[in-house]
C-alpha cells in the first residue's frame, strides 16, 4: 500500500515536470498492477499525455489493469489505428475480459471503430480530416488554433481579515473552435468563476487569459453569455432586451431591428417582440436569453447553467433545439462553452468535457466524447461516459500538492463536511438498504430524480460517517449504515453521535473544547473564525451550518441562536452516549 | 385642476360627434396643465426679482389663496428637482468610487439623522446675506431648507439600489460593452425607480412640513416672510381669523390630495413596470389619470418628434464613442487626474477651515450657556420619549384593532392618511390658538404639537403589521383558546414588532425635528416658550447668538445620531431576525 502511494507520488512528480521519458521508464520498472494504479492517480490530462507516449504493447498491459470504463476513455485518446494496435497487444485473456465487461452498445461502437481502423490499415497517424465524425486525437488538439487560452490562471480571494483562500488552483485550459465544450463540477467548485475569468468579466489573481494570442483584458472579444437566471431586464420588452447589446455596438435602429427579429425568429419567439419578460414562461424567457446572445453573433457562446432554472421537460426541449441550431449550422456561432452540474446534459451536448474538482477548483479530467449526434441516453456508450464522470466525481480527490509536503504540513486543512442533513443521509441509506445495499449511483440519481449536486453530498456524508462506501460509481451500505437505516429515531441519533464523533474532527474538537470549559459553552463565532481561515466566507458559513445540524442531531450540543453559543448537551448525564435510550 | 372633471363629463356628452372635437376636448386638460405650469414659472420669476423693500403683506382673502398655493407648490417642486439631481450625482459617485464611498456613505447616514430645522436659522441668515436686496435670498433659503429635508432618504435609496443591482445584470452590461449612458438609462435608473418614487413621496410630504416652518419667521429684528400657504396660515392664526384658517387648511388638504391623485398615483402605477419580479403581480395599482394620459393622442405625437429621436441619437452617440474608445484607447487623462486631486484638496482645506472656526466659536461658550444647552437637551429628550410613549399608548391598541378588522381598516385608513398628510407645522398656529384660549402653556402644548407630528407614522405601521398577521396563526390562537392577554403577548405584539420599530424610528426623528418649532413660538407679538433644546436653538436664532445656536445644533445632531445607532439600530436588528414572519 505504502509502496503504491510512493510510486504514485513519484510518477506525479515526473509528469508535473514534463519528464515524460523518465516517467515512462519509471512506469515500466513497476509491476503491472502498481503501475496501473500509479497511472490512475495522475490528473487526467497527464494520463492522456503519458498514454499517448506509451508503446502499444505496454499500453495494452496497463489497460488490462484498469476498470473497463477508464480503459475505454483512455483508449480513445489515441488515433483509431493505434487503438487497434493496443487492443491487439493486450493479453488475449485480459482483452476478452475487457470486451466482456463493456456494455453491449459500447462494445458495438468499439467494434465499428476498430473495423474502420482495420479498413484504413497502414494509415498509422491519421490527420484530423481523415476520419469524419470521430475526433481522432484527444488532447491537445494540435491542429486547431485556440480561441481562448488560459495560462496558469489562479484565483485567490482575500478575506477582510487578511486570510487568503485559493478558489482556483493554477490551471491551464484552451478553448478550440468548432466544438461544444462542457465544464462539469459539483456546486461550489468555482465553475462560474472560471467561466467569468475566461470571458474577461473577472480577473485572475495570477496567470493570464489570451484571446487569439492577445491578453483578453486588452481586446474586447465578441462573446455572449446565457445566464442561469436569464438576466433579462424586466422593464424592457423582449425586442428591446435583444436589441440592447446591438445598441451598445452602435448599430442604428433599422439594423438593430433586423438582427433582433432574426435572432428571435431563430429561437421561435416571433410574435412576442412587444411582450415583457414577466409575461413569459421560464422556458420562453430563456429563449429570449438565447436570442439576445445569438443576436451579437458571438465567436463563443458561453452558457452558465442555462437549463438549471427550468423544469425537466422545458430544459430537455430547449437543449434539443439549441443542439439542432448548432448542428444544422443555423447560427453563425460555432463554439459553445457550457458550464453545468448535470452529467447527462454534458454528455448529451458536448464534444469535450472538462471535470472540475473543488476547493480549490482544478481540472480532474478533460476528455473528448466522440459520440455521434443525436445521442441517445439509453445508448451503452453514452452510459459509459456518464458512469465514468460519476466515478471521477465520487472518487476522493487526489492530492496535487508535492508529496514531500504531505508528510508534515503545519496547518492541515480541516476535513470538509458535505452539505447534507442527517435526515437526508438517513433517507438515502433507507433507499439503498431497500435495494439490497449496493447500487449504481447513476441509477440512484435517476430513480430519486436527484441531480448529482443534491445526491453527491449525501453520498459523501454517508461515506464520511462510515455508513457507506463509494467505489467506482457504485455505493454500498456498510453494516453500520444498515443498522442506522433500520433503527428507530433515538437509536439513530445515538448511532449518528457515535459515527460523527469517530469520523468528524470538527465535532470532536467542539465536544472536547466544550468539556474543558467550566461553563460548558462556547461562542459559535470562534469556530466560524477558525473555518474562515480555510474556506471562503460563504463556504465557512455552510460548514458551520452543517456542523451545527449534525451536532444537534447527534445530541453533542445545543445551540442558542440569541447568544450564538453552543452548549454541551446535558452535562449532568455523562453516560448518555453509552445508554442513549435511557435518555429519551 | 378642477377643469378635469368638467372636460371629462364633456367627453361623455359630446362623444356622439365623430369629428375631431371630442378628441381635442379629451386633450384639453393636458394643454391646460402645460399652460398653467408655464404661467406659474413666469409668476415666480417675477416674484423673485422683486426687491425686499416691498414687504410682502399676506392677503387673507380667499381669492389670494390659489396664488399662494401655487407659489408654495413651486417651491417644493424646485427643491424636489434639486434633490433629484443631487441624488443622482451623489449616489452614483458613492456607488462607483470605492474610495469616495468610504466617507460618503457614513456622511450620508449622519446627515440623514440630523434634524433639518436646526439648520433653518443658519441657512436663512447666509442666504439673506448673499442677496440683501432681493426677495430671491429668502426664496433660495427656503428652497435650500426644503432640499435638505428631502434629499437624504432619496440619495440613500438610489445608492442602495445601485449597490443591489443583481450581479448577472451587471455582467450583461459588461460583456456587451454598454456605454455608461446605456447602463444608466436601461439598467441603473430603471432598477432604482421604485425606491426613488416611494422616497420621493415621503420627501415631498416632508417638504410641506419644512415649507410651513420657513415661509415666515423672524430673524433677530427682521421679519421675513414669503407669500405662500404657510405664511397665510400663520398670519390667519396671528389675527385669530378662524374663517381664513379654515380656508387655508382646506386648500392645503386639497392640494395634498390632488398631488396624490394627479402625480403620485399615476407615477406609482407607471413604476409598476420597473418592479424586479419575474411573475406578474395579481393586484396592480390603478390610476385613471395615467390611463387617461396613456390614451392621449397628443402625448405620443409629441414624444415621437422630441423624446424618441433624442433618446436614439444620445444612445447611439455614447455607444459609438464607447466603441471608438475601445478600438484606440486614449492615454490616461493625467490632467484630469490632477484636477480631481486639486478639487479634493480644496474641499478638504475648506472643511478643515470650517472645522477650526467652529471649534473657535464653540470654545467661547459660557458655563451658563453650556448648562442651558445640556438642561434643554435633557428636557427635550424626556419630552420626545414621553411623546413616543403617549403615541404608542393609543396607536398600538387602536392600530391592531383596525388592522384585524378589514371593514374598519377600509374606513380608517384613508381618513388617517389624509390626517397624516397635513403637515404638523401647518397646524401649530391653530393648535396654539386653541391652547391659549383653553389656557394651557407651551409645556403641555409642545407635547400635543409633537404628538401631532409623529403619531401617524406609528399608527400606519401598526395597522400594516396587524394586517400582515397570517390567518393560520390567528386560527392557532382560536384553537388553543388563548385569552386576550395571551393573544397580545404571544401573537400581536411579536407580530407587529418589526413594523412598530420602523414607525418609532421615523417618529423619533420627526419628534426631534419638530421640537425646534414646538418649544418656542412667537404669536401675536408674544413669545411662548418652554425648557428644551429646540427652544434654546430658536431663542439663540432670535437673539443672534451664534455660539449657542451652533453648540445646541451640534448637540442635537449628536444625540439623534447616538440614539439611532445605539437604540434603534439594535432593535431593528432584533426585529429583522427574531420577529420576522417568514412567508
Amino acid at each position: 500500500m505504502a509502496q503504491t502511494q510512493n510510486s504514485g507520488n513519484k510518477l506525479r512528480e515526473l509528469a508535473a515536470q514534463g519528464q515524460w521519458d523518465a516517467a515512462l521508464e519509471y512506469l515500466r520498472s513497476l509491476d503491472a498492477t502498481p503501475a496501473a494504479s500509479a497511472f490512475l492517480e495522475l490528473p487526467f490530462e497527464k494520463q492522456q499525455a503519458l498514454f499517448q507516449r506509451l508503446p502499444a504493447e505496454f499500453a495494452g498491459t496497463l489497460l488490462s489493469h484498469m476498470p473497463y470504463f477508464h480503459a475505454y476513455v483512455v483508449l480513445h485518446s489515441r488515433p483509431l489505428g493505434k487503438m487497434l494496435e493496443i487492443i491487439n497487444a493486450m493479453h488475449p485473456q485480459e482483452r476478452e475480459r475487457f470486451l466482456e465487461e463493456l456494455p453491449e452498445e459500447a462494445w458495438q461502437a468499439l467494434q465499428e471503430e476498430l473495423e474502420q481502423a482495420r479498413a484504413q490499415a497502414g494509415v498509422e497517424i491519421a490527420g484530423p480530416g481523415a476520419m469524419p465524425g470521430i475526433a481522432p486525437e484527444a488532447l491537445p488538439p494540435a491542429t486547431a488554433v485556440p480561441i481562448f487560452e488560459a495560462r496558469n490562471i489562479e484565483k485567490i480571494y482575500r478575506q477582510p481579515d487578511g486570510h487568503e483562500i485559493q478558489v482556483i488552483a493554477p490551471l491551464n485550459l484552451t478553448i478550440e473552435p468548432d466544438a461544444v465544450i462542457a465544464m462539469l463540477g459539483p456546486s461550489g467548485s468555482g465553475k462560474s468563476t472560471l467561466l467569468r475569468i475566461l470571458c474577461g468579466l473577472s480577473q485572475p489573481t495570477s496567470g493570464e487569459v489570451l484571446w487569439h494570442g492577445r491578453p483578453v483584458a486588452e481586446c474586447h472579444p465578441n462573446v455572449a453569455i446565457v445566464f442561469q437566471s436569464f438576466a433579462l431586464f424586466p422593464w424592457l420588452t423582449v425586442l428591446d432586451n435583444v436589441e440592447a447589446p446591438l445598441l451598445a455596438h452602435g448599430l442604428a435602429h433599422f439594423e438593430r431591428h433586423r438582427r433582433a427579429l432574426r435572432a428571435l425568429d431563430s429561437v421561435g419567439l416571433k410574435g412576442y417582440e412587444s411582450a415583457y419578460p414577466k409575461e413569459l414562461s421560464g422556458g420562453m424567457r430563456q429563449r429570449v436569453g438565447f436570442a439576445r446572445a445569438l443576436a451579437v453573433e458571438p465567436e463563443i457562446l458561453f452558457m452558465d447553467e442555462p437549463f438549471s432554472a427550468l423544469d425537466v421537460l422545458t430544459a430537455e426541449n430547449l437543449r434539443g433545439e439549441l443542439l439542432e441550431l448548432w448542428l444544422a449550422k443555423k447560427i453563425p456561432t460555432r463554439t459553445i462553452f457550457i458550464v453545468t452540474h448535470n452529467i447527462e446534459e454534458a454528455v448529451l451536448l458536448a464534444d469535450r468535457i472538462i471535470v472540475l474538482g473543488r476547493n480549490p477548483a482544478r481540472i480532474r479530467a478533460d476528455f473528448r466524447v466522440p459520440l455521434r449526434h443525436p445521442r441517445d441516453r439509453k445508448d451503452a456508450a453514452f452510459l459509459v461516459y456518464v458512469d465514468y464522470i460519476y466515478k471521477v466525481m465520487t472518487q476522493p480527490e487526489i492530492e496535487l500538492a508535492p508529496p514531500s509536503a504531505t508528510e508534515a504540513r503545519p496547518r492541515a486543512k480541516p476535513v470538509m463536511l458535505p452539505h447534507a442533513r442527517p435526515a437526508g443521509i438517513a433517507g438515502l441509506l433507507e433507499v439503498l438498504v431497500d435495494r439490497g445495499g449496493n447500487e449504481d449511483l447513476y441509477h440512484v440519481a435517476e430513480d430519486l430524480l436527484l441531480e448529482v449536486d443534491d445526491l453527491l453530498p449525501l453520498v459523501e456524508a454517508a461515506t464520511l460517517l462510515g455508513f457507506a462506501m463509494a467505489r467506482e460509481g457504485d455505493v454500498e451500505v456498510t453494516s453500520k449504515g444498515r443498522a442506522f437505516a433500520e433503527a428507530d429515531i433515538p437509536t439513530r441519533r445515538a448511532l449518528f453521535r457515535e459515527a460523527s464523533l469517530a469520523h468528524v474532527p470538527l465535532l470532536q474538537q467542539m465536544k472536547a473544547a466544550l468539556e474543558k470549559k467550566s461553563d460548558r459553552s462556547m461562542p459559535l463565532e470562534f469556530y466560524r473564525d477558525l473555518l474562515d481561515e480555510h474556506f471562503p466566507e460563504e463556504e465557512a458559513n455552510q460548514q458551520i451550518e452543517t456542523a451545527l445540524g449534525w451536532g444537534r442531531y447527534a445530541d453533542i450540543f445545543t445551540y442558542d441562536s440569541e447568544t450564538d453559543t453552543i452548549r454541551l448537551e446535558s452535562p449532568l448525564v455523562p453516560t448518555e452516549s453509552q445508554n442513549p435510550e435511557a435518555h429519551h | 385642476m378642477a377643469r378635469d372633471g368638467r372636460s371629462g363629463s364633456g367627453v361623455l356628452t359630446w362623444s356622439r360627434f365623430p369629428s375631431a372635437a371630442p378628441s381635442l376636448l379629451r386633450e384639453l386638460p393636458i394643454l391646460f396643465g402645460a399652460l398653467a405650469v408655464f404661467y406659474a414659472l413666469l409668476a415666480l420669476s417675477h416674484q423673485w426679482a422683486a426687491s425686499v423693500g416691498a414687504q410682502e403683506q399676506i392677503n387673507l382673502s380667499p381669492s389670494a389663496l390659489p396664488r399662494y398655493a401655487m407659489l408654495s407648490i413651486l417651491r417644493i417642486a424646485i427643491a424636489y428637482f434639486l434633490s433629484l439631481l443631487f441624488t443622482l450625482v451623489y449616489g452614483y459617485v458613492a456607488a462607483y468610487n470605492a474610495r469616495a464611498e468610504k466617507f460618503l456613505v457614513p456622511l450620508l447616514d449622519t446627515l440623514q439623522s440630523i434634524p433639518v430645522l436646526s439648520f433653518l436659522p443658519g441657512v436663512m441668515v447666509s442666504m439673506v446675506a448673499l442677496f440683501p436686496t432681493r426677495q430671491i435670498g429668502i426664496e433660495l433659503g427656503s428652497i435650500l431648507l426644503i432640499f435638505t429635508g428631502q434629499v437624504w432618504n432619496m440619495t440613500f435609496s438610489f445608492y442602495s439600489s445601485l449597490k443591489n443591482i443583481p450581479r448577472e445584470m451587471r455582467e450583461v452590461a459588461q460583456i456587451y460593452h454598454w456605454s455608461w449612458w446605456q447602463r444608466f438609462t436601461q439598467m441603473e435608473l430603471p432598477y432604482a425607480v421604485i425606491g426613488l418614487v416611494w422616497n420621493s413621496m415621503m420627501s415631498v410630504a416632508g417638504g410641506w412640513f419644512f415649507l410651513m416652518a420657513c415661509e415666515m419667521f423672524t430673524l433677530g429684528d427682521r421679519d421675513l416672510r414669503l407669500p405662500g400657504l404657510g405664511s397665510y396660515l400663520q398670519t390667519a392664526a396671528n389675527e385669530g381669523n378662524m374663517r381664513a384658517i379654515g380656508y387655508g387648511l382646506a386648500v392645503m388638504i386639497g392640494v395634498i390630495v390632488l398631488t396624490d391623485q394627479l402625480v403620485w398615483r399615476p407615477v406609482i402605477t407607471w413604476a409598476e413596470k420597473f418592479k424586479f419580479e419575474q411573475v406578474e403581480a395579481a393586484d396592480v395599482p390603478d390610476s385613471p389619470v395615467l390611463h387617461f394620459l396613456r390614451h392621449s393622442k397628443i402625448l405620443p405625437l409629441v414624444a415621437r418628434v422630441t423624446v424618441r429621436p433624442l433618446r436614439e441619437s444620445l444612445a447611439l452617440r455614447f455607444a459609438r464613442q464607447n466603441v471608438a474608445a475601445r478600438e484606440n484607447p486614449a492615454p490616461n487623462g493625467g490632467a484630469r487626474h490632477w484636477l480631481m486631486r486639486l478639487l479634493l484638496l480644496g474641499i478638504f482645506l475648506g472643511v478643515a477651515y470650517a472645522f477650526f472656526r467652529m471649534i473657535g466659536l464653540l470654545s467661547g461658550l459660557k458655563p451658563a450657556e453650556l448648562r442651558e444647552i445640556f438642561v434643554g437637551a435633557g428636557a427635550t429628550f424626556l419630552r420626545v420619549a414621553f411623546t413616543l410613549f403617549l403615541a404608542g399608548l393609543w396607536t398600538i391598541p387602536f392600530g391592531v384593532v383596525v388592522g384585524l378588522n378589514p371593514k374598519l381598516s377600509r374606513i380608517v385608513q384613508p381618513i388617517a392618511q389624509v390626517a397624516a398628510s397635513v403637515p404638523a407645522t401647518a397646524l401649530f398656529p391653530v393648535i396654539l390658538l386653541i391652547l391659549i384660549r383653553v389656557g394651557g402653556g407651551l409645556g403641555v402644548g409642545s407635547i400635543v404639537l409633537l404628538l401631532l407630528g409623529t403619531q401617524w407614522y406609528i399608527l400606519f405601521n401598526v395597522i400594516a403589521g396587524a394586517i400582515a398577521i397570517p390567518t393560520d396563526l390567528k386560527e392557532v390562537c382560536d384553537i388553543f383558546r388563548f385569552d386576550r392577554l395571551e393573544r397580545w403577548r404571544e401573537l400581536f405584539l411579536p407580530a407587529i414588532f418589526p413594523y412598530l420599530i420602523t414607525g418609532f424610528v421615523t417618529a423619533s426623528g420627526g419628534a426631534w425635528n419638530a421640537s425646534i418649532v414646538a418649544e418656542y413660538f412667537r404669536f401675536r407679538g408674544h413669545t411662548y416658550t418652554t425648557t428644551g433644546l429646540g427652544a434654546v436653538i430658536s431663542a439663540a436664532t432670535d437673539s443672534g447668538n451664534f455660539r449657542v445656536l451652533l453648540g445646541a445644533t451640534i448637540l442635537m445632531a449628536i444625540m439623534v445620531v447616538t440614539i439611532n445607532r445605539l437604540l434603534w439600530r439594535h432593535l431593528y436588528g432584533v426585529a429583522s431576525t427574531r420577529f420576522r414572519l417568514e412567508s
